[in-house]
Order: C-alpha cells, then sequence, then structure tokens
C-alpha cells in the first residue's frame, strides 16, 4: 500500500484509540432474534430509504446525491470526452472509467487520500456493473468519466454507488439501455440482513451459533430487462442460499426502482419545465 | 487481460460448437484441459508449486515470515497474497502493464480467502498480540492461455499444502523479555491444513451455454464469466462475475447447480504425496 508521505500521522507505535473500545457493548446490541439497531426486521426485504437528487454539482455534465441511512454518497459524471486512439476496439465503440473513492473522514478510521487496493477493487467492480447499461457504441472514440465520492460509509458502499452512478449517467443525457440499481445483503446463519450498517457487515453474532452461511453479497441488476451485471459475494455460503440471497437483492432492487425513477423525473422537469402551451 | 483477436467467422464457429456441446479442441463444455502439478520445486521458499493447466503456467512461492498479528485480531496469523504477471507470459505485461490484471487477481484471492474456515488462522500465532507467522504468498504468470483463476487457485492449494512452518519456542529470560528459538532439526516443522482451501471454477458465458477452463479464443468469444470458488463441502466462499456483460439470472442460478465434481477432484489431489501428480481428466465421471 503506498504510503502518505505529506502528512504526520503520529508515531509508530502509536495505535487507533478505537481499537480500545469496549467491543461487548457492539456485540450484545446485535443479539439475534431481535429487531435490528436502527428498526428494520431480520429476513425481510426491508431496505433502508434513499434521498436521492440530481443535478447538483453544475460544473459536470450530470450528477448524483445518495443518502440511505447514514451512508452517503455523490456521483459525477464528464463526457463523451475524446479519448487518444489506444487501440481498434476505441474506435468502435467508447469507453467508461470509473473511479470511486472514500473520503478520509468516511470511515471509522481515518484514511488515505492515495487510492488504495480496495477502493481500486471497487472502481473495477462498479465499472463491470455499469459497462452493460451503458449504450457505448453510440459514442466511438470517446470516454466517459464516472467519479464516485463516498463521503459517509454506513454499509452497502458498493451497491448505493453503482445506484448513485446510474442516475448521474442518466443526468448527464448518456444513452442506457437501463438504470443500474444495487442491493447488497448480509447473511447470518440462517437469516438474512437486506442493505447492512457498518456495523452489521462487519460484526458478526458468535451467539447466532452456526458455522455456515456467513457472508456478504452484493448484486447490481437492471430491472426492466431483468438481467444481472454486477455480482459480488465473500464469506461462506452453501449454494442454496446463495442463489436465496440473489433473489431477495434482485427483489430489493425492485422494491428501489419506482424512487429512483421518481428522482429522475423530477430532474429532468427541473432541468427542462414543460412548455405551458 | 492477455486477449487474441478472434474474426467474426472464427466466433461464429466457436459458438455453433458449443451449442452443440464440442469444442474447438474436442472437449466437452465441462470438460478441463490436462493439468500437471508439480511442488516442492523452489528450495528457497517454505512452500512452492507449479502448475500446468494446457499452456497456463503458474508458479507459487510460500514464504512464512514473523510478523506483527493485525491488531483487530491478535491471536491469528494471515496471508498476503501477490500476483505478478511477467512479461514472459505475453508481451502486452511488459512494465506495467501486468498490473492490472496482477491486481484484480490478487483482490480476488483476499476475498476467496476472507473467512474463518479455509486457512485455520489460530493455528499460525505465535505469542497473541505480538508475533505471529505471516505466510506471504507469491503468484508468478509465467504463461497465460486462459483460465488463470483456476490455475493459480490450484497451483495456491499444492503449495500451502506444501509448506513446512518451522516450530517456534518462545522463552522468557531473566529480565522478563521474550526469546525466540526456532529448532535445529530442519524437518521440525509444522504442516497447514489445506482440506477447507477453495478452489477456483470459472464460468464463460458463450452464447447461451457456460464453457468451463475458456481457452483465449473461447474467452474473446463471451461477454461475461462467473468465477465461484468452493470447498469440498461444496461451500461457496468467493462469487464474481467479471467481464463487460450481463447475464440472466437464470444463467446465475445454473451454473451454480454446476455438480462440483471437477472441484472434488482438485480437492482429492492434495492430500496425494509426491513431487509430480499429472492429471487427465475422463469425461463421464465429471458431472452427472
Amino acid at each position: 500500500m503506498p504510503t502518505d508521505t505529506k502528512r504526520v500521522r503520529g508515531p509508530e507505535v502509536s495505535q487507533s484509540p478505537s481499537l480500545f473500545l469496549c467491543k461487548n457493548a457492539v456485540k450484545k446490541s446485535t443479539a439475534a432474534n431481535d429487531a435490528r439497531v436502527d428498526g428494520r426486521q431480520r429476513g425481510q426485504v426491508d431496505v433502508r430509504s434513499v434521498f436521492v437528487r440530481c443535478g447538483l454539482i453544475s460544473q459536470a455534465k450530470g450528477s448524483a446525491y445518495i443518502e440511505a441511512g447514514n451512508t452517503k454518497l455523490i456521483c459525477c459524471v464528464y463526457g463523451p470526452r475524446e479519448t487518444e486512439r489506444k487501440d481498434e476496439t476505441d474506435m468502435k465503440s467508447g469507453r467508461l472509467i470509473t473511479d470511486m473513492r472514500f473520503a478520509p473522514f468516511s470511515c471509522r478510521e481515518r484514511g488515505s487520500w492515495i487510492q488504495g487496493s480496495d477502493e481500486k477493487d471497487l472502481s473495477l467492480m462498479l465499472l463491470e456493473s455499469l459497462r452493460p447499461g451503458v449504450c457505448l457504441q453510440k459514442y466511438p472514440r470517446s470516454q466517459i468519466e464516472v467519479n464516485v465520492m463516498v463521503l459517509e460509509n454506513d454499509g452497502a458502499v458498493l451497491a448505493h454507488a453503482v445506484t448513485c452512478a446510474s442516475m448521474a449517467l442518466a443526468d448527464a443525457g448518456i444513452e442506457m439501455y437501463d438504470l443500474v440499481l444495487g442491493c447488497s445483503i448480509r447473511q447470518e446463519g440462517a437469516t438474512y440482513l437486506i442493505d447492512p450498517t457498518l456495523l452489521e457487515e462487519n460484526g458478526y453474532n458468535l451467539a447466532s451459533g452456526s458455522r455456515e452461511n456467513l457472508g456478504s453479497l452484493t448484486v447490481a441488476f437492471l430491472p426492466s430487462l431483468n438481467q444481472i451485471s454486477g455480482l459480488q459475494s465473500d464469506g461462506e455460503m452453501g449454494e442454496d442460499t446463495l442463489t436465496g440471497d440473489v433473489r431477495t437483492c434482485i427483489e430489493g432492487c425492485f422494491k428501489l426502482y419506482p424512487v429512483i425513477q421518481q428522482a429522475l423525473s423530477k430532474a429532468v422537469r427541473r432541468k427542462a419545465p414543460p412548455s405551458e402551451s | 487481460m492477455a486477449t487474441v483477436q478472434v474474426s467474426e467467422a472464427e466466433k461464429v464457429y466457436i459458438l455453433h460448437g458449443v451449442r452443440d456441446d464440442l469444442r474447438v479442441d474436442g472437449r466437452g463444455c465441462e470438460d478441463y484441459r490436462h493439468m500437471e502439478i508439480e511442488t516442492d520445486m523452489v528450495s528457497n521458499t517454505d512452500g512452492s508449486a507449479k502448475v500446468t493447466l494446457g499452456h497456463t503456467d503458474v508458479l507459487v512461492g510460500v514464504k512464512a515470515e514473523m510478523g506483527k498479528p493485525r491488531p483487530m485480531v491478535p491471536d491469528e496469523g494471515y496471508l498476503e497474497f501477490f500476483v505478478d504477471c511477467s512479461a514472459n507470459a505475453t508481451p502486452e505485461f511488459e512494465g506495467r502493464g501486468g498490473d492490472e490484471l496482477g491486481m484484480e487477481l490478487s483482490n480476488t484471492l483476499y476475498k476467496v480467502f476472507n473467512n474463518r474456515y479455509s486457512v485455520d488462522l489460530k493455528s499460525l500465532c505465535i505469542s497473541p498480540g505480538d508475533h505471529c507467522w505471516v505466510l506471504y504468498v507469491d503468484v508468478l504468470l509465467l504463461q497465460c492461455d486462459g483460465n488463470l483463476f483456476d490455475a493459480i487457485s490450484v497451483a495456491i492449494k499444492a503449495a500451502l499444502f506444501n509448506t513446512k512452518i518451522p516450530k517456534v519456542h518462545i522463552s522468557e529470560d531473566e529480565e522478563g523479555g521474550k526469546e525466540i528459538e526456532l529448532s535445529d532439526d530442519p524437518y521440525d516443522c509444522m504442516r497447514l491444513n489445506v482440506e477447507n482451501v477453495p478452489c477456483i471454477v470459472t464460468l464463460c458465458k458463450v452464447g447461451h451455454r457456460h464453457v468451463v477452463d475458456a481457452t483465449l479464443q473461447e474467452k474473446a468469444c463471451s461477454v461475461a464469466s462467473l468465477i465461484i470458488s468452493v470447498t469440498h463441502k461444496g461451500t461457496v466462499t468467493c462469487v464474481r462475475k467479471v467481464g463487460g456483460g450481463s447475464l440472466d439470472p437464470e444463467s446465475i442460478f445454473e451454473m451454480t447447480e454446476v455438480k462440483w465434481d471437477a472441484c472434488a477432484l482438485f480437492h482429492t489431489i492434495c492430500p496425494l504425496p509426491g513431487k509430480l501428480i499429472s492429471i487427465e481428466y475422463s469425461a463421464p465421471c465429471l458431472f452427472t
């Protein structure tokens, strides 16, 4: 990992105070069979309600802001711009470049401004999730840049980044086949937690017992075409649990769809109000 | 990823073949190429393995070093992965060209091993909070002919099986300081239990069917692939979709239903002793 040489991080032997936090307090609040900390239910498709707004950044071609619980992300889109002719494939279709970054104050521990390997990995997954949705063959020899900045990380960051980025692309007027929506799920034993918060993502309750089925899954989905454009899971899950979770995430995406559509149509109406006649 | 240019006529040929369960080299859709695994070839490492899958060549070296455990888990050691795409593989990897692919492979490996049971990390602890074993797993791509993930995962499993970690004794001296002693006997070492180490199977979507162990030409005809990492019990530790296309949810469910006999074959390889193991796949017993 590249180190940040411009800032003084304290002596090398120093440690973050968060390591000394009382862990018991955290574990008790996630006891099994209780409702989740923010009042949502386990085992049900209960996504956090979102606030979305398009067109905030005047300099960018398109932009979007999403807030889901405490997770806050902002995305802007620049392009289509001309790209230097690198190889044959650029002549026939455009190129999508994604960049996802975490603000240093976004996570519990202060992060670095230099892009680490997790951020590069997330940018790659964002690219793979968005590419099937954008009509790149309509933009030969051009590149479209999508920049996502995570302002506060409270879980399900990749899923919301996908949603935010596709809204920003639509706001920029880039032609797309469909909106790409993201949904994240955390499997713990026999129940699942959809759209997990950061605490739910990282911690797990040892008391809930089972050795099987502890993992997270993120799905990027195109609702009207019924296609999955991005799928990523880790942890360990049985095969049936995996397919069940994918179906649950798809349901979560369908729940989100009308909200996003409404926000987009509001943004379009604001940009170009319908004529009175 | 190293790519080949494939003409439209070739693409049609490959697609029609796959549709009829007959690939260009005569395999069925769910057959692997000939695989050779050799272990213990690099004497300077604590464990090494080389896997040749068709024309794909992967060399893995594992070195165990003593380090400080991670603050959040003081009683566990950890693994560090690094994949180097050598310029020997293709000219595209010259200079920094192979870095992107290498990073993608390393990040996927971190996700594959990011669970409690793949490797027993507690056995890598020497003294909680102070010292632990850090296993540096370095993967070198020598030749690239498609299906890198599968070859790398088998090589890592074989290399971890081959790894010999020296036994250490911690003794306290008079002032209360800790002294670490390595035993004099070079054969007094600890082996890792690799039973639960997962193997990766890559399924490429070509036309309406999926294909296992795709060559570069078949990769060029597919829009999307699914990487699934499975343990011998059938637990899935990582699923990832790669490529610029989209997949129908039904085809994803179909891909995950493929019986894991190929993976079972991978998993039975590793307890085998001996230096050179050559595997020939016969079609009927593979997938039921």
